[in-house]
C-alpha cells in the first residue's frame, strides 16, 4: 500500500463517519408537535386543563416528562443502531441535556415566583436551537433559533399576549418547521 | 516516526479502524465491521493487534442482557495517528 492509497483510505473512512442529522430532526418534530398540541388543547379546552389550581402545572410537567422519557429511549435506541457516537453528536447531546436541566430549573423558579415560564423557556430554546444549527451547520435550524429569540424579545414588550398562542407561533417557526427541514434533508447530497 | 506504528498502519483494515476511531467518541464492533468492509475474524485480529500496541482501548459491558464491546482511540493512538498523518501531508506537499 503506497502513501496515496493511505491518504485515500483515511479520507474515505472519515467521509463515511457522519453525524446523523435525522434523529435530531425527529426530536425537534416530536417536541414541536407535542408542545403545539398541548398549547392548542389548553387554548380550546381550558375548563379541562385548568379545572383546579394545580391541574395546568401537572399538565405541563407530567406530559413533557413522559416526552423526555420517550425521546431518551428513542435516542438510546438510535445510538445503538448507528453503533458510534461522533464528537459532534456528543456536543449536541450535552447542549440539549443542559437545556433539559435548565428547563426544569426555570419551571421550579417560575413556580416559586408565581410567574409564567413560557417566555423564559422559549428564549432558552431559541438560544439552544441557534447553537445547534451553528454547530451542525444547518442554516434553517440557526434561523429558526434566531427568529424564536427575536419573537420572544418582542413579546416581552407587548403586554396582554396569550402565552399559549405565543407558544404555538414560536414553536411552529422556531422548532417544528426547521425540524421538518432537517428530517427531510438528504444527508448524501 | 515510530517504525512499529508505521508498520501497524500499513495494513488497510487497521488504518481504517484508526481513521474511524479518531473521528468518533467510541464505536461498536458492528459499526467497525461496516466501516472497514472486513470479515468478523479479520477485524477481531486487527483490533487485538491495535489494542496490544495500546493504540485503542476496549470496553465490554452488557446492554439489555447482551454483551457489547465498544472501541475508542487512546491518547497514544491519537498522537501516533497525528504524526503518521503529518508525514503523509509532508509527502503530499513535496510531490
Amino acid at each position: 500500500m503506497n502513501k496515496e492509497e493511505q491518504i485515500r483510505i483515511i479520507n474515505k473512512t472519515i467521509a463515511k463517519t457522519k453525524f446523523a442529522l435525522k434523529p435530531l430532526g425527529f426530536n425537534l418534530i416530536f417536541w414541536g408537535f407535542l408542545i403545539i398540541s398541548m398549547s392548542l388543547f389548553q387554548y380550546f379546552f381550558p375548563e379541562i386543563v385548568q379545572f383546579n389550581k394545580y391541574s395546568a402545572l401537572i399538565y405541563w410537567v407530567l406530559i413533557p416528562l413522559l416526552g423526555m422519557i420517550y425521546t431518551t429511549y428513542y435516542n438510546i435506541k438510535i445510538g445503538n443502531k448507528i453503533g458510534y457516537e461522533t464528537i459532534l453528536g456528543r456536543v449536541i447531546k450535552i447542549i440539549w441535556g443542559v437545556f433539559g436541566v435548565s428547563w426544569i430549573v426555570i419551571i421550579i423558579i417560575s413556580l416559586l415566583n408565581n410567574v409564567n415560564p413560557v417566555q423564559d423557556i422559549l428564549f432558552l430554546l431559541g438560544t439552544t436551537l441557534m447553537m445547534s444549527g451553528l454547530i451542525i451547520k444547518f442554516n434553517k435550524i440557526t434561523l429558526g433559533g434566531i427568529s424564536l429569540i427575536i419573537f420572544i424579545l418582542y413579546t416581552y414588550f407587548v403586554p396582554g399576549l396569550n402565552f399559549l398562542l405565543v407558544n404555538v407561533v414560536g414553536i411552529t417557526f422556531g422548532m417544528l418547521l426547521p425540524g421538518l427541514a432537517l428530517y427531510l434533508y438528504k444527508e448524501n447530497e | 516516526m515510530n517504525k512499529e506504528i508505521e508498520k501497524l498502519l500499513f495494513n488497510p483494515i487497521r488504518l481504517k479502524i484508526i481513521s474511524f476511531l479518531i473521528n468518533v467518541e467510541h464505536g461498536n464492533f458492528k459499526a467497525l465491521l461496516e466501516i472497514t468492509d472486513s470479515t468478523k475474524g479479520n477485524l477481531s485480529i486487527q483490533l487485538k493487534k491495535l489494542n496490544e500496541a495500546k493504540l485503542i482501548k476496549i470496553k465490554k459491558y452488557f446492554q439489555q442482557s447482551y454483551p457489547t464491546t465498544d472501541y475508542s482511540i487512546t491518547n497514544k493512538g491519537k498522537k501516533n495517528f497525528e504524526d503518521f498523518f503529518k508525514q503523509l501531508e509532508l509527502y503530499n506537499m513535496k510531490k
